[in-house]
């Protein structure tokens, strides 16, 4: 009998084609996507357009962390959620990796539903070639940075606030650092977030479409045409900046990528929660020294609803939690017992 | 930092606690009993030595009666779940903090026991109560000697002697007693004392001691089972006391700063030490009676108190918020909530909020409590 007549596999990089033409990237730096792990951290509204964009390109292996659940206010601008997935009350990494697998089903996606934290996240980032920032808090971004220098591994921060973004590349040892550029992160409550300022989905896609082409860039080798300048943009004003920071390597006294301190990874700055004992209430504490500005605070979160304070603490409610926040940037966070909600409800309207 | 949080754990320990340790970590840290060299002789000799001071200060009736163990919920579970067998019937109060309420809660909604919580009135509970809640089935009374929301002391001898008329053993919590209100074993027909090291004994926290009587002999069954240095060729856990309850290396660097502890109270004596934080309670006792909003927890009888008082809390302002007040802006320790006791919390009325609890120690002065009780007045003057 003749053997069955069999039809060749499909070529893997045909998918791939219109990439593939692209002669800055060609077959190699395909193959070199297809071979490659990420770890993606938070995915909101940065994650979901980061993760979209790297499972089409091909990337092999995604990694994708969050600790929250689907809202339907998220729906605006992430774009990997539907309405059915606030319905099933899915965790967002979950959904998101079930949408990606039906996007490509020739690569691999991970769905951990965790809060990344000193404990974790060497284990989360260990075997990544690569570690993307969506998050929505510098204290998770400072944990990233420590561990991508410890590890010596690349990293894309990315932050969108109302119209306004900003990205930078990290490679270790060849372009300075989070914390060379920024060194500590502004006060709790001294910044505007996302839930009191807003913030446009356009103007998101667009810096998780920046942060992508360079992931790609960094993935499939191409490391000579990665931009290694700070990109800060507001598409309302229609301002375009790039700072040049290469010249900030090794030239400031970095206490991360110069003296190799790793303070958020080893759990010395950083939050630290505790479910208080008591009405479903959670502590989260901010080890910050300086004090908070209630008033500017007050004035920053009036959008909200009525805000009051005095000396010794400034009180507010937002989408039925109450926070009683300290002068110390501890705040009590009534309505939950879930560390987890605590914390992003804390980045979300405290701010970190 | 003013710290009035003792009824937690003790803080600071008096120096001689600090010294010991120290110096018995760099000389004396073996593992007693589990070899025949000096420093393992003299580990085991520490054990020994606290053993009978524990003994000596309760009046127990000898000291391999004492079992030590990681801390004062450690002793309950060793003792609850030791002797009650299926079909049981326990007595608790609802006093009870949630080490000895949650191991009879698991028992009894496994189905393995039934349980009866007595009621307290302003904080107290009667020995008539108790004794009306005992049947037949009543394997075993478990209850607190102080509560540790209100610092309210039990009327221990009588419930005692109404136990051991009626039958049932008797298990007392003396976590926040301990060292503070005087329990004499000799005198009160008690079978099971359980006591934490790092509070009114101020040892370390991990440290903490379980006496068993002798109407558990041949009763109780070890929790715990393992190595207890002797006697290895064995396949099964040693009867001899006290090494039937204490399967494990044991703490004996913080038995060893226990046994300073325990001299340092006895030194003092549990009436001036007793009155001390008696007398600081009553500076704040005074301070709610004249201030708005406020209101101490149960009936306030100085003769018949520890060392912790509870206060409901101003309209407007939970405890929680007051605790995290007095911690950010005048660097103060209290603990506000439940206190892991929520069935008295339901009692008073301050379920789910708790109440602001306040637990001074000899280190304690007036004037610190002065201090508190300003920066309380402070706080609610600025509630709008």
């Amino acid at each position: 009998m003749p053997a069955p007549a069999s039809t060749p596999a499909p070529d893997p990089l045909d998918r791939y084609s219109r990439q593939v033409r692209f002669p800055a990237l060609g077959e190699d730096g395909q193959r070199a996507l297809m071979n490659s792990r990420v770890t993606l951290c938070g995915c909101g509204a940065l994650g979901t357009v980061l993760a979209n964009h790297l499972a089409r390109a091909g990337v092999g292996f995604i990694r994708v962390i969050d600790r929250d659940f689907i809202e339907t206010h998220n729906l605006q601008r992430q774009i990997l959620f539907d309405e059915q997935d606030v319905a099933d009350n899915l965790p967002k990494a979950e959904a998101a990796a079930r949408k990606l697998r039906k996007i490509n089903s020739a690569i691999e996606i991970e769905a951990v539903v965790t809060d990344i934290d000193h404990t974790n996240a060497l284990d989360l980032m260990g075997d990544a070639d690569l570690i993307l920032d969506g998050t929505d808090n510098f204290e998770t971004r400072y944990l990233i940075n420590d561990a991508a220098v410890k590890l010596g591994k690349p990293w894309i921060f990315g932050g969108v606030i109302g119209a306004e973004g900003q990205s930078m590349t990290i490679i270790p040892g060849e372009t300075p650092c989070l914390r060379c550029v920024i060194e500590t992160a502004p006060p709790p409550g001294m910044t505007p977030t996302c839930e009191t300022a807003g913030v446009l989905g356009p103007a998101v896609a667009v810096i998780a479409s920046f942060e992508a082409v360079e992931a790609i860039k960094v993935l499939a080798g191409k490391k000579e045409a990665l931009n290694r300048d700070l990109i800060m943009v507001d598409l309302w004003d229609w301002t375009f900046r790039q700072l040049k920071i290469s010249g900030l390597l090794g030239k400031v006294d970095c206490p991360c990528c110069k003296h190799r301190k790793f303070e958020w990874l080893e759990g010395e700055a950083g939050s630290h929660t505790t479910a208080l004992c008591g009405r479903n209430a959670v502590q989260v504490a901010s080890r910050r020294p300086e004090p908070l500005k209630f008033p500017e605070m007050a004035e920053r979160l009036r959008p909200l609803g009525e805000v009051r304070h005095n000396a010794f603490m400034l009180r507010f409610a937002a989408d039925g939690y109450e926070f009683t926040v300290f002068p110390d940037g501890r705040a009590i966070i009534k309505g939950t017992n879930d560390i987890a909600k605590a914390k992003t409800l804390y980045a979300q309207f405290v701010g970190a | 930092m003013i710290y009035l949080d003792n009824a937690a754990t003790s803080f600071p320990k008096p120096e001689a606690v600090y010294r010991e340790m120290d110096r018995f970590a760099r000389t004396s840290l073996a593992n007693p009993g589990r070899a025949g060299h000096r420093m393992a002789m003299q580990a085991e000799k520490t054990l020994d030595e606290v053993r009978h001071a524990l003994n000596q200060f309760f009046r127990g009736e000898s000291p391999e009666r004492w079992a030590f163990t990681l801390n004062c919920t450690d002793a309950l579970n060793m003792a609850i779940k030791g002797v009650v067998n299926d079909g049981d019937h326990v007595v608790i109060t609802d006093l009870e903090h949630n080490s000895i309420s949650r191991p009879v809660r698991a028992l009894e909604q496994a189905g393995k026991i039934t349980a009866t919580r007595v009621v307290s009135r302003d904080g107290y509970v009667a020995a008539e109560d108790v004794a009306a809640a005992i049947t037949p089935k009543t394997k075993l009374v478990a209850m607190t000697h102080a509560s540790n929301v209100l610092g309210t002391v039990q009327p221990i001898e009588a419930i005692a002697k109404a136990v051991r008329e009626a039958g049932p053993l008797l298990l007392v919590d003396a976590a926040q007693s301990a060292g503070v209100v005087p329990i004499d074993l000799k005198a009160t027909p008690i079978d099971f004392l359980a006591i934490p090291g790092h509070k009114g004994l101020y040892g370390p926290t991990g440290t903490g001691a379980l006496y068993a009587g002798p109407r558990a002999d041949g009763v109780i069954r070890a929790w715990r089972e393992g190595g207890t240095g002797g006697d290895s060729s064995s396949e099964f856990q040693p009867t001899l006391r006290p090494y039937f309850l204490e399967a494990g290396s044991p703490n004996v660097l913080g038995v060893a700063g226990l046994g300073k502890g325990i001299a340092w109270v006895a030194e003092r004596g549990l009436d001036a030490l007793r009155e001390h934080e008696v007398g600081l309670l009553q500076q704040v006792v005074d301070w709610a009676e004249r201030s708005e909003g406020w209101r101490v927890a149960g009936l306030w009888d100085p003769a018949r108190h520890a060392g912790a008082l509870s206060l409901f809390t101003p309209e407007g302002i939970s405890p929680q918020e007051l605790a995290g007040i007095l911690d950010v802006s005048f660097d103060i320790a209290v603990r506000p909530g439940l206190h892991c006791a929520p069935y008295i919390h339901r009692n008073l009325g301050s379920f789910p909020d708790g109440l602001l609890r306040l637990s001074p120690s000899p280190f304690t002065t007036a004037d610190d409590v002065a201090t508190v009780l300003d920066a309380l007045t402070e706080i609610t003057a600025g509630v709008a």
